[in-house]
């Protein structure tokens, strides 16, 4: 299983001649097993800090450690293959694919990944079991509520057995019902397949049932605290 | 690839209108292509036919007049020459309509023998060739074949008798011996014995005429063979020692009717070359702007591939792919289109030999490897585009 340490990580953006701090030294080890919630402001640094973690952004300085590997002077390409193979990704908007079903969405990581067809078609139905969704295989996004989609997408970050997830306000776009049933569903993923997440909200309800918080404040850490979540 | 075909789908009327350009562009380069094929087949037949004999005919001044049978012989004796033809040609439907757009049926005499020479020989679709010394016999080309309604076996009376004919107008009985299979070049042709020619000439004739010469002593032109192989060059020089010591003939140089159909193919050539020009404008800005549409409108759908593992070189794949199957369908829709006007009108033209459309292989090939290979060029920038786009970008876009 994975770790993950992001070890002094900073990152600058240019703003016309100024230059803003997103991040900034932030140190942060993540064990294998974690159900994590990073939470803050709006402007604090969560989505560049989750950007930064996933490998889609590069820091300006510093660096993420994946299994104490270093990735900072990694490739695009490289980069590209540990996000299908060690990552996945939770939005808040879902972004499935409108022109392919359910059950496509789900195994569009194997494709890029180069992973055997059945294989990953056989994991696919698997979770989309797990997340309730075993009957609507052949059904397109369209066809779906938003908290079906969600599932969907959640489907998706696993179907390579990744390492981590990271989620980016997974719960910001459906109401606290639907939002209840997919924390309740990534935290029995997190319990039952082990599965490390990581999750971004501003929902402070949300974060206070993951195992542990970590507020970010104009880029910096300024608490990192263990709960006892149910 | 379902993937490609349901993103069409999802955006039905911009695809038909971009498949619709494509349509357009490959209608256009296969029938004006057919056209040009249709014609530079002829002329490669004038070319081969060209670059194989020599025509000699009556000179200028006397252009139509009929030259002595004697003069045969005189020919093969020049340096070079290696055999000498008689030449006869008659009009089998005489009396037709004035202005003609497809080639005429004609009767003429076969040169049995001459593909020794380099020319081509006959093909048959049914049937034999004439047997030697048989007077009677004819053989047909396709087309004329189908216009008179004759198959082997068949008699057939030639010249047809037109309309308000003379009185003492011929049709001769003739028993098909042969049908020739379809080559573009000599379909209207049937070909008779020199004998049975020389009877059909003699019926051209008008009544002085017939009455002061003995038909069987003269040509209408005559066609010399060198050795096959022989250069253009040494044709020439034959022809000019033809012009030298055989006098009350003309031979002209093989390289100056060589060039004469080069030149005429090369406006074809430039015609079928618009075409493409045409189709590539229409079509490609029609896929560039499709491509770019399409670009625009799955930008997150393509930082969230990103995020998933594609890579860029996989994502540029995608929207090639993608660019290259609107070509294909464009394409094969054009050519399809294109295939069945020419064909309907050649059946419909055939009654006055208007057949002056050829779709070949490799029309074919041009035309559907134009259109896909068109558009994946056209797809290349969009689709670069989309592969550059950096993922967090594309996946925070509206």
């Amino acid at each position: 299983m994975a770790t993950i340490e992001l070890v002094n990580l900073t990152k600058r953006y240019r703003q016309g001649p100024h230059t803003i701090t997103a991040l900034d030294g932030v140190d942060l080890r993540i064990e294998s097993g974690d159900f994590v919630s990073i939470v803050g402001r709006s402007g604090s640094g969560k989505t560049t800090l989750l950007d930064l973690t996933g490998l889609l952004l590069r820091p300006s300085s510093g660096t993420v450690l994946l299994d104490g590997a270093e990735t900072a002077g990694l490739s695009d390409g490289r980069r590209a293959d540990l996000r299908g193979r060690r990552l996945g990704f939770i939005f808040q908007e879902y972004n499935l694919l409108p022109a392919l079903n359910v059950l496509e969405n789900v195994t569009l990581a194997c494709r890029y990944a180069g992973l055997d067809r059945r294989e990953g078609r056989q994991r696919a139905r698997q979770l989309l079991d797990l997340v309730g969704l075993a009957e609507r295989l052949n059904h397109g996004p369209d066809q779906l509520s938003g908290g079906q989609q969600q599932r969907v997408a959640i489907a998706r970050a696993l179907v390579n057995r990744p390492a981590l997830v990271l989620a980016d306000e997974p719960t910001g776009a459906v109401d606290t019902q639907t939002a209840d049933e997919l924390l309740g569903l990534m935290r029995r993923l997190n319990r039952e397949e082990g599965v490390t997440f990581v999750v971004v909200t501003h929902d402070l309800d949300l974060a206070g049932r993951t195992d542990r918080m970590v507020r970010l404040q104009d880029g910096v850490v300024v608490s990192d605290e263990r709960l006892n979540a149910a | 690839m379902r993937e490609i075909f349901s993103n069409l789908l999802r955006r039905k009327l911009r695809s038909t209108l971009t498949v619709s350009g494509i349509v357009i562009g490959i209608f256009a380069l296969t029938t004006m292509g057919s056209l040009a094929e249709h014609f530079n087949s002829l002329l490669d037949i004038g070319v081969r036919y060209a670059g194989a004999a020599i025509p000699v005919q009556a000179p200028p001044e006397q252009q139509g007049a009929l030259l002595p049978l004697s003069k045969q012989a005189e020919l093969a004796r020049v340096q070079g020459v290696s055999a000498v033809y008689p030449g006869y040609t008659v009009q089998a439907r005489p009396g037709g309509s004035a202005i003609q757009l497809g080639a005429p049926d004609l009767i003429v005499n076969q040169q049995a023998g001459a593909e020794q020479y380099g020319l081509p020989g006959p093909k048959f679709a049914a049937g034999r060739n004439l047997a030697p010394g048989q007077q009677g016999e004819i053989i047909l080309g396709p087309t004329i074949a189908g216009d008179l309604g004759k198959r082997t076996g068949d008699t057939v009376n030639l010249p047809v008798k037109p309309p308000g004919a003379r009185e003492d107008f011929v049709s001769h009985p003739f028993k098909v011996a042969g049908v020739l299979t379809k080559n573009g070049q000599t379909d209207t042709f049937a070909y008779v014995s020199d004998a049975d020619a020389r009877m059909l000439l003699a019926d051209t004739l008008s009544p002085t005429v017939r009455s002061a010469i003995d038909v069987n002593t003269v040509a209408q032109s005559f066609t010399v063979f060198p050795t096959k192989g022989t250069s253009l060059n040494e044709m020439d020089a034959i022809a000019a020692r033809v012009n030298e010591q055989v006098p009350g003939v003309h031979a002209q140089k093989p390289s100056e009717l060589v060039a004469n159909f080069k030149s005429a193919g090369s406006t074809f050539t430039a015609i079928f070359t618009g075409a493409a020009i045409l189709a590539l404008i229409i079509g490609g800005l029609s896929v560039v702007n499709t491509m770019i549409m399409a670009v625009s409108e799955r930008i997150r759908e393509i930082g969230l591939k990103k995020a998933v593992g594609a890579h860029t070189g996989q994502i540029l794949r995608e929207y090639m792919l993608e660019a290259a199957v609107i070509g294909a369908l464009g394409g094969l829709i054009g050519y399809g289109i294109g295939l069945g006007l020419t064909t309907l009108l050649d059946v419909l033209g055939a009654s006055s030999n208007l057949d002056i459309f050829l779709v070949t292989p490799r029309l074919t090939a041009i035309a559907l490897g134009f259109a896909i290979g068109m558009a994946t060029l056209a797809g290349i920038v969009p689709a670069l585009r989309a592969a550059r786009l950096d993922p967090v970008t594309a996946l925070r876009s509206l």
